[in-house]
């Protein structure tokens, strides 16, 4: 008796599903519907991450093995470090972190109008192509790239040519920009490490220092004509300044590095005290 | 097989069941139209997702966690150069458009050799009878101005903070491209109001170009419409800076900003 009260009574209306099966006695030889797609194989069919891995072969089959590795080191890292579960720690996005980033932008976007507002651009005489004019300047962000053009005094004359140049003056100046291009493309990948700090790398922060003040020197070069300095004079402080200003900074560096370190040490280890 | 559809759910009598109010009703009906027509149930996944994304806690940076930010690292400020060049960009993109109504790119209108050209008249007039546009020039120049000092600046900071180190490479050299980018955005707009600095700029583009072995004569006609500075120069410098450089430097910006989402921020230790 409890067992017949268990059995459904309501099945016409379980689901569409059901009722469809039921649906005036077609079986399956009799559908003139087409009936589900041939095409699609089981889900079994599917090969797992591991049959496609020992299929494939040659490139494909080192690429699987490099991502297998790349995961199992991945697993090894998060096995073994400290990490704290950071998003616990943080503020939420909505409200706080937008309105903090809106506050800035709109606080910089404010910047920006007050400025226009309080300096209004300057606009000189239509263009004349008959007439040079005594002062040839680009915008501000380019007086490093037309110093480069003014690097002609420096571009060598070979005596075996005859005094000639090897390249032109304007082509030398293209060269230029491509050597500091370069240069800057090529500096990750001869400083690596973890260093982060200017105080650890004094040689780097040299090197940046000087960079920055080459920059600076290269756009005096360019309006040399408004300099009361010699050329020959002012040539030589384009280069000198640099590497000065990159002595020194390594100087500095180099002995605030001991103190500095030792503190930054105390501070990691007062944190994380070894084991 | 009847042809009545098998699976037909009754919304409106479900609707009528329940006890809703005017905005629920409104609300549910809406839902269900656009759900018929778009299946708006597919993306239903998608949309909780982004909901409890927009609710996530942003992770606290090392600094916060450790409470260290008086003393220990105080280069912070400094690391929202990035986004203040997008900033800029976006300011300059907006007030551009405005100017860009008003701006005809061409060099008619110069009877003899110093004439102000259309170019130079539209600008003119920019300035002087549109409502606003002194002011919106100098929007215009100023988020640019400001646009290429936070990059430069940016620039610096990731150097100085050694964020450019391995596995950064390639965003980094992304980088150096963009600011090549931004400055050629700078040039290109230097020379379009077509005035006497706005011309030996160009002049010297186009001699540099020159200088350039082999491709040198390819180039300067390519970039400024030919061997001397004229209607195809300004018409060049006018598509390159107002439809090929915004699309080129949105998505590569965008590419940037990507990577670093995907790498993570380069912290201090």
């Amino acid at each position: 008796m409890t067992d017949d009260n268990h059995t459904p009574t309501d099945v016409p209306d379980a689901s569409p599903e059901a009722r469809a099966m039921t649906d005036g006695g077609t079986d399956e030889q009799a559908r003139t519907d087409g009936g589900p797609p041939a095409t699609v194989p089981p889900d079994d069919e599917t090969p797992t991450w591991t049959e496609r891995k020992e299929r494939s072969q040659g490139l494909s089959q080192l690429t699987y093995q490099y991502f297998e590795r790349s995961r199992r080191e991945d697993e090894d890292l998060r096995a073994a470090s400290t990490y704290v579960e950071r998003d616990v720690l943080g503020f939420p996005t909505w409200p706080h972190e937008t309105i903090r980033n809106l506050a800035i932008s709109s606080f910089f976007v404010g910047i920006m109008l007050l400025v226009s507002a309080l300096l209004p651009p300057h606009f000189g005489d239509p263009a004349n192509p008959g007439v040079t004019p005594a002062i040839i300047l680009p915008d501000w962000y380019l007086y490093w790239s037309f110093g480069l053009l003014h690097l002609d005094p420096i571009n060598p004359e070979l005596a075996v040519l005859g005094g000639d140049k090897v390249m032109s003056d304007e082509l030398y100046g293209l060269v230029a920009h491509g050597v500091i291009f370069g240069i800057l493309g090529l500096v990750p990948f001869l400083n690596k490490g973890s260093a982060r700090r200017p105080v650890e790398e004094p040689f780097w922060a040299g090197l940046g220092v000087a960079g920055v003040i080459f920059s600076v020197t290269l756009g005096v070069l360019a309006i040399q004509n408004l300099v009361p300095i010699e050329l020959d004079l002012l040539l030589n402080l384009v280069f000198l300044l640099p590497v000065l200003g990159g002595i020194i900074t390594y100087a500095v560096l180099k002995t605030m590095r001991e103190g500095y370190m030792y503190d930054l040490n105390r501070r990691y280890y007062m944190l994380r005290p070894p084991k | 097989m009847s042809l009545k559809k098998q699976d037909e759910m009754d919304h409106n009598a479900w609707l009528k069941s329940q006890d809703l109010t005017v905005i629920e009703t409104a609300f549910l009906t809406t839902l269900i139209w656009l759900d018929k027509r778009l299946r708006i149930v597919d993306y239903l996944e998608l949309l909780e997702t982004m909901y409890y994304r927009a609710n996530l806690q942003m992770p606290k940076s090392h600094t916060e966690q450790y409470d260290l930010d008086n003393k220990f690292w105080y280069w912070y400020p400094l690391y929202s150069l990035g986004s203040l060049s997008i900033l800029a960009y976006l300011v300059a993109a907006v007030s551009g458009a405005l100017l860009g109504f008003y701006y005809s790119p061409s060099t008619a209108g110069a009877v003899a050799q110093g004439d102000p050209t259309a170019a130079y008249d539209s600008v003119i007039e920019i300035m002087q009878d549109v409502q606003f546009g002194f002011m919106l020039r100098s929007i215009h120049r100023w988020s640019a101005q400001f646009m290429v000092a936070a990059v430069f600046l940016h620039m610096l900071r990731v150097y100085f903070t050694g964020s450019y180190k391995e596995p950064r490479e390639v965003n980094w050299i992304l980088g150096i491209v963009l600011i090549g980018l931004t400055l050629l955005f700078g040039f290109t707009g230097y020379v379009l109001p077509w005035k006497q600095l706005s011309f030996w700029a160009a002049q010297i583009g186009v001699e540099m170009a020159l200088a350039t072995p082999l491709v040198g004569e390819w180039a300067a006609q390519l970039l400024f419409g030919g061997f001397t500075l004229g209607q195809a120069t300004l018409v060049r410098m006018y598509i390159l800076h107002v439809f090929i450089l915004p699309f080129v430097v949105t998505a590569l910006i965008a590419l940037h900003v990507g990577i670093v989402w995907v790498q993570g921020i380069a912290e201090p230790h």
